[in-house]
């Protein structure tokens, strides 16, 4: 039956590693409120900033995304919520 | 002490749409009043909004470099809170202009630049039009259509609901067919 490739799935190791973000950013490239490309990858569903864990940003970084993502939302490039 | 500053503004559509050129001198206007000068002005985007902003889905985005005065910025600012013009203002200090902004600026001067016309549908109807209800009415034949649609539909989830004890020997010859592949 279709069953056969459920036992994979749950297996002994329940551990969940999170999946990070391909950003593609380079070293010396700004996070700018302007990159729509790239700050719609880093808000969730929901429009939700998403968390370091999963973007891999260093602190500096992420304060970056943060003020770029809030500069967007204020001229309704992204969305507060939805 | 005098700084650049990169201003992006919301720009309402209506304004564009009475004219592209009124549109950007009305906010360098602003600008000159306080003491500023703009350095570079162009049209970044029209594009439709996240949320709506004064009742309205879509605006156009300007994007300047200006020189001001830090002190005068405030006054900007409260002028800008008053104007009908524009919708929402981000300014932000900047070191200096980029080049491809000196040069997307001027290629909006040449008088090949064609402002491409905003689409009609920026405004949201708050309160129902007597236009708005006219349609309202006129889409009830077609309400009434779909759910005569529905019916066919259900009468065949009906018979899918029957069917599975005649396709599922289908389908498992066809994953016998895929394993043996």
């Amino acid at each position: 039956m279709a069953m056969k490739g459920r036992k994979s799935g749950a297996g002994r190791n329940m551990t969940r590693r999170t999946v990070k973000l391909n950003l593609d950013l380079r070293p010396d490239q700004p996070i700018l409120y302007k990159d729509l490309e790239l700050l719609r990858k880093c808000i969730g569903s929901q429009g939700e900033i998403i968390s370091r864990r999963r973007t891999a940003l260093n602190a500096k970084r992420q304060r970056e995304l943060k003020q770029a993502i809030k500069r967007a939302r204020h001229l309704a490039l992204l969305p507060f919520v939805g | 002490m005098t700084r650049t500053y990169e201003c992006m503004f919301l720009l309402d559509n209506d304004a564009v749409r009475a004219g592209w050129n009124d549109a950007k001198s009305s906010v360098s206007s602003l600008v000159s009043k306080h003491g500023g000068s703009v350095v570079t002005a162009r049209r970044w985007d029209e594009r439709r909004l996240a949320y709506p902003i004064r009742h309205k889905n879509r605006a156009t985005y300007l994007l300047t470099y200006c020189e001001l005065d830090a002190p005068q910025i405030e006054e900007l600012r409260n002028e800008l809170d008053i104007s009908e013009t524009v919708l929402r203002y981000l300014i932000l200090a900047t070191d200096a202009v980029p080049a491809e902004e000196r040069e997307l600026s001027e290629a909006e001067q040449s008088p090949e630049f064609e402002l491409p016309e905003p689409p009609a549908d920026d405004a949201i109807d708050v309160v129902p039009s007597a236009e708005t209800e006219e349609k309202s009415e006129g889409e009830t034949p077609a309400a009434d259509g779909e759910a005569t649609q529905e019916k066919p539909a259900e009468a065949s989830s009906e018979a899918s609901d029957a069917a599975p004890e005649v396709k599922a020997p289908v389908s498992a010859a066809a994953t016998a067919e895929a394993e043996e592949n």
